[in-house]
């Protein structure tokens, strides 16, 4: 609605991605989740604001140390974003971003 | 030249890309690397289709566990190495295709060897390091390697082409860890259908290939989609350019 709009857009400080999980991370943490982060939020941030609460979808992309496991793939507005620049890949309104692991079986 | 028997075999899909694509497919040797989920229906596809010589590879001995999605191999088998099983069922399933079933495990010494002559490679493998290698083999001959991976529901499927599209270590560069994986055969089916399609595509230079897409299937959602995949100009495999000289001793 209209007047919802207008109320969303003086919300400067919260915007709304879209986080996409693909395979067992789907299984884990569910398909497509809308969020309201605040503005400047980090990629990796973003992405354990999200799983933090779940212990098994979090284990599955996360190392002890907080960090993605290496073999996980990110990306955002379907360009890859390597690990490495995770922490310090901005995240802005609107934005889609996907996490997925390669898928081993045969 | 075709007999009777096979002009009649092979008359539905002529009618799609005529006698020269069957010649095509006649003079091809593809290479399957593992005789498993993938395998079973790769296998089975490309032998009706009527891929002239067919390499499949594998270690194992039939286990009960593998029935619910490996369908080259049956009840019966179980024990029996699935070389063996399968080559009886491909042989069956065409009399007028050469089958080479080869028990060996895939690996640094022998990869290249292996593949040999062949046209194409088939990923029907379950792990990444001999992905790995078969990519690096691929790489070094020139032609397509043609990736597919399964879990539980989901899979994933993409055509690799040396020099034109990223290859398997751009789009994964690194191995996820190993694992006793869920699946259901209908999603082996899904994908490894995906990938003899793609190299019946190939050699009969048919339609579009699945390059530079990676294709996946959701089968909880009985959703498809794909996500668009680049070159790495800093791969280790290809460097981003799909060549590389494979690793390993030289005679």
């Amino acid at each position: 609605m209209w007047w919802q709009r207008k109320e969303e857009n003086s919300r400067e400080e919260e915007m709304t991605v879209k986080i996409r999980f693909f395979a067992q991370f789907r299984e884990l943490l569910g398909s497509d989740i809308i969020t309201e982060v605040p503005a400047g939020t980090m990629f990796t941030l973003l992405i354990t604001s999200v799983v933090k609460k779940n212990p098994q979808g979090y284990a599955a992309i996360f190392d002890e140390t907080g960090a993605f496991h290496e073999f996980v793939i990110l990306m955002k507005n379907g360009k890859r974003i390597d690990i490495a620049d995770a922490d310090r890949t901005v995240i802005v309104d609107g934005d889609e971003v996907a996490v997925f692991p390669p898928v081993a079986g045969g | 030249m075709f007999s009777e028997r096979e002009l009649e075999r092979y008359k539905r899909q002529m009618m799609l890309f005529g006698e020269e694509g069957q010649e095509r497919l006649n003079k091809a040797h593809i290479f399957i690397a593992g005789a498993g989920g993938l395998g079973s229906p790769v296998s089975i596809y490309l032998a009706v289709a009527g891929v002239g010589t067919i390499t499949i590879i594998d270690m194992d001995v039939v286990d009960g566990t593998n029935l619910n999605r490996q369908i080259l191999h049956y009840d019966r088998d179980i024990g029996r190495k699935k070389t063996a099983s399968a080559e009886e069922k491909l042989q069956e399933f065409n009399p007028d295709i050469i089958i080479n079933a080869i028990d060996v495990k895939i690996d640094a010494s022998n990869a290249k060897k292996l593949v040999g002559n062949a046209d194409g490679i088939v990923d029907a493998m379950d792990n990444y390091p001999t992905r790995y290698l078969l990519n690096d083999v691929a790489m070094v001959k020139q032609i397509p390697f043609f990736h597919g991976g399964i879990r539980g529901f989901y899979g994933q499927a993409t055509t690799i082409i040396p020099g034109s599209t990223p290859c398997l270590k751009c789009i994964f560069p690194k191995a996820p860890p190993g694992e006793e994986f869920p699946v259901v055969g209908v999603t082996a089916g899904i994908i490894g259908t995906i990938q003899s399609n793609e190299v019946i595509k190939y050699l009969t230079g048919s339609g579009d290939l699945l390059t530079n897409r990676l294709f996946i299937w959701d089968g909880m959602q009985a959703h498809a989609e794909e996500i668009c995949i680049e070159r790495n100009p800093s791969c280790e495999a290809c460097g981003g350019r799909g060549k590389k000289k494979i690793a390993g001793k030289k005679k």
